[in-house]
């Protein structure tokens, strides 16, 4: 294992009980510092590369390791390092925003102190702290995604994936969690995200990886992956040259 | 221990009303809570009356001494029924699987906590018959002092073994399943399997030990409790400890338990995320092509977005079907091996006359087709994609007409089947038949309307898991206890009044009775799903 590897995905392949391969030998490798976007078509394999990432998903082919951890084998020392956003995060709805972002805070025992600094920090940046009484079931599905990102913050993990994180949130919260996702960075964390939003891609990573029928068609620095186009004509090259 | 207690209690306090009512500024919200922990309430007292109801049995027969037993077997084939219907979306399939793997939690905690909360949710129906058996137990009995404590403590442990076999039975289901390309096909058709063979099981398991004998029907029923025991260790355990004072009963049932609960979720927990994958991945084939569309009318659209509501969730399958399985086998049975002998077997080998029993015929049938309606939970089950039917251009009215069409369309085939078959084996003059048909056909349409109020009135739509709203929504509740007993009632009704009156006369003031009780139940449905 490389020094400063955050995440590395090995020779990873994910089969259906048809037989189908929503994902099919796919390798990448995400660095300290780096912002690594995922970007392919809708059923391209990103959710289901995303989910055994996370440990949700369970897996026989290949190996995935975050900081140096088999998410295999060690589940459990992965999944303190991680947090994870769904694209459509299912939060407990009769629980106030407070009482879910504690009960996550207990899980991953943090401090008195340190969660209310944490808290207090993101959820003003989020311009949500005061309405953290109120039940979720009563948030916007902007709000929920906030209480969610504030939940995956709030253990400072080495490695961030988001599912479309952008889906919902509003121009200022989408700019705060850019800022945040940069900051992580800078503190030498990693993060690891699905867009099919190019130009936030473009301008937020240093890197990226495209799939396609779950295979990995082109992956590496941003710079050279663009050769001077957008990353939009980049996709679409990469796509058509598959086709 | 400390993520158990923090999972189990974040479980507990998001399906909490308590917290809907410190936290919600909504007052309709905060209202529904209130109503329905007040008709929740009331039908506590209900089954604590039925279950005193029983023990005064017991006490005027002179078999009190049975009813410790009784009431172990009582709570424990309850809590292995409705755990086995239950497991499918609490244990596995759950919504929130994704939120909470991702967390540093290990796979057994998680599923130890959700079968805790599923124990924690369901203990107050098992404590409200224990405590009401205990009363009537006491009643009769004046135990000593020890016996209340180590009766309510000893309850508290009581579901837990049956409890913790229909959850590995549920996870061999899930198990199974997970390996097949239609695995909710699968898993409906695995859980109908169990439930049945568990069904019948009682009713072999009762032939088999029957002894031909024995001309004392209540002394037959002392001697079945008491061979069920024998076969049920943890019920004789319970009526040892309370009624013998015996240590070993009380120490057996505890370590029991707690070695049986580490087992199961040591086993449960190595495969928990495999299961889960499985279940929750679903390829699609990608090989539609667009064919000649089959036009509906917007009620029939309605209706069949229903039917596929049902069969795609097994969970909601398993329970809103039951009955209508149950019936058939009814009926088929009925035909194979005669009335008479199926009558014999649920009165207990009581010397009935089945002629007696005929008039009766239409309210059994009820009795199993009735005891769930989808119309009762398929308001609810509506949650976050309500919006998708209120942004069509579909009257509200119109939209429970088809929620209602569909359950019509679902109990119906199964009431004329039943009965038929049970007329045919009964004998029953054909113009009798007739108006059992017709009578069905108002029961039908009874049980869909006021499924449909009791769907309306008490519609939840914040939910996190759809057993919330299957299983044990107050909606569901508030139908099922009521109309079972209901049900019971009328069919001692139709047996007395069938002794006095004509049969085919009786039939049509029923049949005038319920026919007005759906027509209200009809209006008052139409009335709410326009307020709503």
């Amino acid at each position: 294992m490389n020094e400063g590897i955050i995440l590395e995905i090995r020779h990873f392949s994910k089969s259906y009980r048809e037989g189908k391969k929503a994902v099919d030998d796919i390798s990448l490798s995400v660095m300290s510092g780096d912002i690594c976007g995922f970007i392919g078509h809708n059923g391209a394999g990103k959710s289901t590369t995303i989910r055994a990432v996370v440990g949700v998903l369970d897996f026989k082919e290949g190996d995935i390791f975050i900081d140096g951890h088999s998410v295999k084998k060690e589940p459990m020392a992965c999944k303190r390092v991680t947090a994870y956003i769904p694209d459509n995060p299912d939060l407990y709805e009769n629980l106030t925003g407070i009482q879910y972002l504690n009960f996550v805070a207990d899980v991953f025992g943090i401090g008195s102190a340190e969660r209310e600094e944490s808290i207090r920090r993101y959820g003003d940046m989020f311009e949500i702290t005061e309405a953290l009484g109120d039940m979720i079931g009563s948030y916007s599905h902007g709000m929920k995604q906030k209480v969610a990102i504030i939940s995956a913050l709030i253990h400072s993990p080495r490695l961030l994936v988001l599912d479309e994180p952008f889906v919902g949130l509003d121009p200022k919260a989408s700019f705060t969690l850019k800022e945040i996702m940069h900051d992580m960075c800078r503190q030498g964390s990693a993060v690891f995200f699905s867009t099919h939003v190019l130009d936030v891609a473009e301008k937020l990573c240093n890197k990226v990886a495209i799939i396609r029928q779950g295979r990995i068609i082109a992956s590496g620095g941003m710079e050279e992956i663009l050769q001077g186009q957008s990353l939009e004509e980049a996709f679409l090259e990469a796509d058509s040259d598959e086709e | 221990m400390k993520n158990e207690f923090l999972l189990l209690k974040t479980l507990l306090l998001s399906t909490s009303g308590l917290n809907i009512l410190r936290h919600s500024d909504d007052r309709k919200k905060k209202r529904k809570v209130i109503a329905g922990a007040i008709g929740v309430l009331f039908l506590y007292l209900l089954l604590m009356l039925y279950s005193i109801l029983i023990c005064v049995g017991y006490g005027v027969t002179g078999l009190i001494q049975e009813a410790p037993i009784m009431c172990a077997l009582v709570i424990s084939a309850l809590s292995f029924v409705f755990t086995l219907l239950k497991t499918n979306g609490y244990l596995f399939n759950f919504k929130e699987y994704d939120m909470l793997m991702s967390l540093p939690l290990e796979a057994g905690t998680v599923a130890g906590c959700r079968f805790f909360y599923m124990y924690i949710k369901s203990l107050s129906w098992y404590l409200s018959i224990s405590a009401a058996m205990l009363i009537g137990y006491s009643f009769f009995v004046h135990p000593s002092p020890a016996v209340y404590p180590v009766w309510i403590l000893l309850s508290l442990i009581l579901p837990v073994i049956p409890m913790l076999g229909a959850a590995f039975l549920g996870f061999l289901i899930a198990r199974i399943s997970a390996g097949f390309k239609k695995t909710s096909l699968i898993q409906t058709v695995l859980t109908f399997a169990f439930v049945l063979i568990m069904f019948f099981l009682r009713f072999f398991l009762e032939s088999v030990l029957e002894n031909d004998q024995m001309e004392n029907v209540l002394g037959k029923a002392s001697e079945m409790t008491g061979k069920a025991a024998g076969i049920n260790r943890p019920a004789l355990w319970f009526s040892n400890a309370v009624t013998k004072a015996d240590p070993l009963g009380a120490f057996l049932l505890i370590t029991v338990n707690l070695g049986l609960a580490a087992a199961l979720f040591a086993v449960v927990g190595n495969s928990y995320r495999n299961i889960n994958s499985a279940l929750k991945s679903h390829a699609s084939a990608g090989k539609y092509r667009v064919k000649t569309m089959k036009r509906r009318s917007v009620l029939m659209a309605v209706a069949f977005k229903e039917f596929r509501r049902m069969t795609g969730s097994t969970t909601y399958m398993v329970n809103g079907a039951m009955g209508e399985v149950l019936a058939f086998i009814l009926g088929l049975a009925a035909l194979l091996i005669g009335f008479d002998r199926i009558a014999a077997v649920v009165t207990g080998g009581a010397p009935v006359d089945s002629v007696m029993l005929q008039p009766a015929i239409p309210f059994i049938v009820y009795f199993l087709i009735g005891m769930v309606a989808t119309t009762v939970c398929s308001p609810s089950l509506e949650g976050k994609n309500y919006w998708i039917v209120q942004s069509l251009p579909i009257e509200k009215k119109t939209l429970y007409q088809g929620k209602m069409l569909f359950n019509m369309f679902l109990t119906l085939p199964f009431m004329v089947f039943t009965t038929l078959c049970l007329c045919v084996s009964a004998k029953v003059p054909a113009v009798n038949t007739l108006l059992y048909l017709i009578l069905g056909f108002a029961l039908c349409t009874f049980l869909t309307a006021w499924g449909c109020v009791c769907g309306i009135h008490f519609m939840r739509l914040d939910w996190e898991n759809e057993v919330e709203v299957i299983k044990q929504g107050r909606a569901v509740v508030i139908y099922m206890f009521p109309n079972m007993i209901a049900a019971m009632i009328m069919v001692v009704l139709a047996v007395v009044l069938g002794m006095q009156m004509d049969h085919r006369i009786l039939a049509l003031i029923f049949i005038m009775a319920v026919s007005l009780l759906a027509g209200l139940s009809f209006m008052r449905a139409m009335v709410l799903a326009e307020r709503n």
